[in-house]
């Protein structure tokens, strides 16, 4: 369980970033739908927006929504399009070489 | 947990963070709530799909997440923590400032602790009277069969009475023996640490550093 949490935290960056760079979204948007695939705390999400914002991978900007409060768009940069690519690329490595390792173990 | 329950817990968790940024993160939360009212959730579950504040805030917090730390009477390693919390990465390589005091804080100090052991060590002393006292008592119950046996040698007479109770007070003094060694490992540390305590006050922080 815990283990499994521990994982979901780390591919949470990947998720998001991908989720991002299919079309512009907000918070609440993205909470839902990562969600919808992988059971994670949502909260986790904004302290992990921010990082991203930060660390210049997507920028923020602001659009009125009917009967709430604006919604805060978050919308994926040329270096945060770099790095999505990037983090793709090493997490299909990684799942693969994961896979092949226990495949391996599971026949002996 | 309701929403208000969880803001505020999470205010709580994020005080570390400069203002300008609690309050950011605080309106997105707030924000996520107005949103899953809006699409028909209760604050309950809201607060349960979000998790837990104290979790969210060390995420929030990340290498900036500074565990509780001992507080000191006098300046010391306090000074630091606010360089630790803004520049967070070379926490072991850090240098340790040795506070200089200047001599009036430093008479302070000596006259503070004059006054503190003229009552401290008397208290200190009479505490390990009572304690030996109560080890001497716990070793004379326990060899009170030998007296038995040296008075049947050195005067030649013997009660049946004394010996049974002699017995009784090995018993007692077994007992005894458990709690004094206690006690005893107690005070021990009690004024080990006493007059730790004492020197790293007169030292300044650079003692404590060095322990």
């Amino acid at each position: 369980m815990d283990i499994s949490i521990q994982f979901k935290k780390g591919a949470l960056e990947l998720c998001v970033l991908v989720l991002i760079r299919e079309q512009d979204r907000y918070g609440y948007e993205l909470a839902q739908s990562v969600s919808k695939h992988i059971e994670v705390a949502e909260g986790a999400l904004y302290p992990l927006l921010r990082r991203l914002v930060a660390e210049g991978f997507c920028t923020t900007y602001l659009q009125e929504s009917t009967g709430g409060p604006p919604r805060k768009y978050y919308k994926i940069t040329a270096t945060g399009e770099a790095h999505t690519k990037k983090l793709v690329v090493e997490w299909r490595q990684f799942v693969h070489n994961v896979s092949t390792l226990i495949e391996k173990g599971s026949t002996i | 947990m309701n929403r208000s329950e969880f803001l505020a817990l999470l205010r709580v968790h994020l005080s570390p963070l400069p203002p300008e940024e609690q309050q950011e993160l605080l309106e997105d939360y707030q924000n996520h709530f107005a949103f899953g009212l809006q699409s028909g959730r209760s604050e309950e579950e809201i607060v349960a799909e979000l998790g837990d504040p104290a979790e969210l805030a060390k995420e929030a917090l990340g290498n900036r997440y500074v565990p509780d730390e001992p507080i000191y009477w006098y300046g010391g390693p306090n000074q630091t923590s606010e360089q630790q919390a803004s520049s967070a990465t070379g926490m072991s390589n850090r240098p340790i400032p040795i506070a200089r005091r200047n001599p009036f804080t430093q008479a302070l100090v000596y006259i503070g602790l004059f006054f503190l052991n003229i009552v401290g060590l008397p208290f200190l002393l009479t505490l390990w009277c009572l304690v030996v006292s109560l080890g001497l008592a716990t070793l004379s119950f326990i060899l009170s069969p030998l007296l038995v046996g040296l008075e049947y040698a050195v005067h030649d007479n013997f009660h049946w009475g004394k010996l049974f109770a002699s017995v009784t007070m090995v018993g007692l003094g077994i007992l005894i023996s458990l709690p004094a060694r206690m006690l005893l490992k107690t005070m021990l540390a009690l004024s080990v640490s006493y007059f730790k305590w004492n020197k790293r006050l007169v030292k300044g922080d650079a003692g404590h550093e060095q322990q």
